[in-house]
């Protein structure tokens, strides 16, 4: 059975750069799931997973959209070398609900459920009109809790929900916890890298871009951690594109797309070269 | 050549000559409703027939109903019906089943023909009138025929040892799952998900989902309609529900057209899930268009969960139970899609089912209206299962309209007033008198398979109030039979922007009639749904029932 990991948290609450430490921090495989509504898709592109197993999905209830994303895709990771799997939650998805994925899908099991909360927002989020409701549930039915910006947060706030957290000092222990009581415990490599600092964007594009304009666009901005996505150049044939600190690499996609990027920066972003 | 269709009576719902007795009709369209004698000016230099079928029967405007679904109807209407409401069928009468006897009785008659292909799948049953469904129920009636009881809120499904033997879903490997129960063949929640894999190949296959549009379309003529809109085309797979929505409708013994309105997150999703991109898709949709299938610029969104499946989300105090609603979108990203189709000028529609859902759709309304105000802008509120009196103010002041599933307060309110929020919220579920005294326009709509697409039946609920159980619920929300068959005609028609087209019967519209045996505003109001129906006239040709 593979284990399965669920995280929850309100939008922008840091889910997708948790999971990118925890796929830096581990040497084996895993599979991971975005569950995002059909919004803007770009968390399944912001996930650093090198093998390539990210699968971005649509949410619907079962009396308006009989083909479940989810179960599919849960069973195509079955069929995958990876050894656990992480279920990316939407940003309103309840956790005793997502949970039962883990406990009731065939080939699974539930190993945690781990929900986002960002320092900064989580008390005007405790009392929105509309999603009060859902992030104080997100929150008291977790196993566990990960703080993110620790610093700007007022624990005072959790104290009457009585949960477990963890901080962001605290991730190691976290990372331990996470595959917990699993088959298939692999190495949990210490995390290192410092995110604080690191800012993304999204650019959309309506005309096309050309290789030589990604090659000035970086150029530009030595700023620029990562990007990735696809263009699609002034031949109309698409690449796609990724680029770190140390590769810029176009390949040919056969996919006819749109331009979009993700980019992962620090400080400023001159775009004007990209937006002529 | 000038066709005359003659009535005892024609209810024209137009406010300035309500009542009249012979309609003119030329090229599918009205040139004049009036008498034989007002008709005069147009008869003395032109050739005309008289048709004196109907010369005993009430004439109507094409009944419309402005929200159902056909792919989920096509899903749905091959598989058997037993139910706890009566359903009326053009290939028969399915009878209130409420007893588990009852249930028993009408399951072994049925079951020894197969539905889709080697199985058998029944739809309605629950718990409340049926009794509990288990495994070995099913097998003590049947072993050998595969057998599936679909539960009627679609949120659980049971097996017989055939079905999971045919099905080939093996104890060991769903032993441990949380939510499927293998000793009683039950599976909900991630359980009815997994089983549903199994059953796609068998419900979406083409050939049964071309059968069940087919049957929908005799449900459709059968239930008196001369427009329809599917309120969310891309429920399953856009390419596939349009191209057997062309298959089927685009051909001129079709006697009914399909307003098509498309879903933003389907949409978003065929545009690398950009919602700006998805609005441009819409906005090239109308190259589809024929004379009966149609885009416009409208546009399907959602807030809270399905009514039936108690996870709308609710204002305080909430569930008795206390347990919690649902957001379909997240309520930040609706405002931001909202936005993105209220500055290009779409009618937006808004799938609401609790009063916490209608609030979010009413305050991001309220912003949008502050950023760039706009008229007749008909921002709809679909189903409105609960709401508050301030809300229906507030709607109005914000010009919005109404499409209600009235539906709910029959089927549901003894059952919600009971088990899910208590009396008074339950009995003032679809709110719809108050609605009407606030100058809303107010439609009705079945959201088939919700409820029956049977406009009377809607208008029945909406004038009587009157549950399955015989209670009248909240009378203050009744309206009169006069506006019940305005939201069944031109109200719906004014929510599709068609209200200079059809809705009514006037010179100038299509010749779309609804021919019925008998007065619904003359009729006792508790008789209104059965009415027989003879016929549809859609732009001036009959179609007989
Ligand atoms: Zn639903
Ligand atoms: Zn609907």
């Amino acid at each position: 059975m593979k284990p399965l990991t669920v995280i929850c948290g309100y939008l922008g609450s840091g889910k997708t750069t948790l999971i990118n430490h925890i796929l830096k921090s581990t040497s084996f495989p895993i599979g991971i799931l975005v569950n995002d509504f059909g919004e803007l898709n770009i968390d399944k592109y912001l996930i650093e997973n090198e093998d390539e197993l990210t699968i971005s999905l649509t949410n619907g209830c079962v009396c308006c959209n009989l083909n479940d994303d989810l179960g599919d895709s849960l069973n195509f990771m079955l069929s995958q070398k990876v050894k656990a799997v992480i279920l990316e939650s939407s940003g309103v998805a309840l956790p005793v609900k997502m949970s039962n994925y883990g406990t009731s899908w065939p080939g699974y099991k539930l190993s945690k459920l781990l929900t986002v909360v960002e320092g900064r927002t989580l008390k005007q989020l405790l009392s929105d009109k509309f999603v009060s409701k859902t992030v104080k549930s997100q929150i008291i039915q977790s196993d566990l809790i990960y703080i993110n910006r620790y610093n700007d947060f007022d624990l005072e706030l959790l104290s009457s929900m009585n949960p477990v957290y963890k901080k962001e000092e605290e991730l190691d222990a976290l990372l331990e916890n996470i595959f917990i009581e699993t088959d298939t415990v692999g190495e949990i490599l210490p995390f290192v890298e410092e995110h604080n600092s690191l800012k993304t964007e999204v650019l959309l594009f309506d005309g096309p871009i050309n290789q030589e304009d990604i090659l000035n666009f970086l150029d530009a901005n030595p700023g620029i951690e990562r990007l990735k996505g696809w263009i699609s150049d002034s031949e109309n044939q698409s690449w796609l594109v990724q680029v770190t600190r140390s590769e810029r690499d176009f390949t040919v996609s056969k996919y006819q797309t749109t331009s979009r990027l993700v980019v992962i920066y620090k400080k400023d972003l001159n775009k004007k070269i990209l937006y002529k | 050549m000038i066709e005359i269709f003659k009535a005892k009576s024609v209810i024209t719902v137009n406010p300035s000559l309500p009542r009249t007795e012979v309609i003119a009709v030329r090229d599918g369209r009205i040139i004049e409703t009036g008498s034989l004698e007002s008709l005069k000016p147009w008869l003395k230099n032109n050739e005309f027939t008289i048709h004196d079928d109907f010369e005993e029967s009430i004439i109507v405007p094409g009944l419309i109903d402005p929200h159902l679904h056909p792919s989920m109807a096509a899903v749905l209407l091959p598989t058997y019906f037993i139910t706890a409401m009566e359903w009326k069928f053009p290939w028969g009468l399915t009878k209130a089943t409420t007893t588990p006897d009852s249930y028993d009785k009408a399951l072994l008659e049925a079951c020894s023909t197969p539905t889709h292909k080697d199985l058998f799948i029944t739809w309605g049953h629950h718990e409340l009138w049926h009794g509990p469904i288990s495994r070995d129920r099913i097998n003590a009636l049947d072993s050998h025929t595969p057998i599936i009881v679909w539960n009627r809120s679609f949120h659980e499904l049971c097996m017989n040892d055939a079905a999971l033997e045919y099905l080939e879903i093996k104890e060991d490997d769903v032993k441990n799952s949380s939510q499927i129960d293998f000793v009683r063949g039950r599976f909900f929640e991630t359980g009815l998900s997994f089983a549903l894999q199994k059953l796609n190949p068998y419900i979406l296959d083409q050939e049964i989902f071309t059968e069940g549009l087919r049957k929908l379309k005799e449900v459709v003529h059968f239930g008196g309609h001369t427009t329809i809109a599917d309120m969310a085309v891309g429920l399953f797979d856009f390419e596939n529900e349009l191209n057997a929505q062309k298959l089927i409708y685009e051909n001129e013994n079709n006697p009914f057209r399909v307003e098509l309105v498309a879903h933003a997150t389907a949409m978003a999703g065929l545009s690398g899930g950009d919602h700006v991109k998805g609005e441009q898709l819409i906005s090239s949709l109308n190259t589809h268009n024929s004379d009966h299938l149609r885009f416009d610029k409208r546009v399907k969104l959602f807030t809270d969960g399905a009514f039936f499946a108690q996870v709308a989300q609710l204002m305080e105090p909430g569930y008795i139970d206390g347990h919690e609603g649902e957001w379909l979108t997240i309520p930040e990203q609706f405002e931001n899609i909202a936005r993105i189709y209220w500055n290009k000028g779409y009618s937006i529609h808004v799938h609401v089912t609790g009063d916490l859902g209608l609030e979010l759709a009413i305050d991001t309304l309220e912003k949008l209206q502050f950023e760039k105000p706009r008229f007749n802008h008909r921002f709809t509120l679909e189903h409105f299962g609960l709401s508050t009196p301030e809300q229906v103010h507030r709607l109005s002041k914000l010009g919005a309209n109404v499409s209600a599933n009235a539906y709910y307060v029959h089927e549901l309110s003894n059952l919600y007033a009971n088990h899910s929020v208590g009396y008074e919220r339950a009995s003032s579920m679809s709110r719809i008198g108050t609605c009407f005294r606030e100058r809303v326009i107010t439609s009705l709509h079945s959201d088939f398979t919700m409820a029956p697409a049977h406009p009377l039946t809607s208008m029945w609920v909406a004038v009587n109030r009157i549950n399955e159980k015989g209670e009248l619920m909240s009378p203050e929300e009744r309206i009169t039979p006069q506006q019940g068959l305005e939201a069944i005609t031109i109200n719906a028609a004014r929510v599709l922007g068609l209200d200079h087209e059809i809705g009514s019967i006037r010179s100038g519209k299509k010749a779309d009639f609804t021919v019925l045996s008998e007065d619904p505003l003359e009729v006792d109001p508790t008789a209104i749904k059965d009415i027989n129906i003879e016929a549809t006239v859609f732009e001036g040709r009959i179609f007989k029932i």
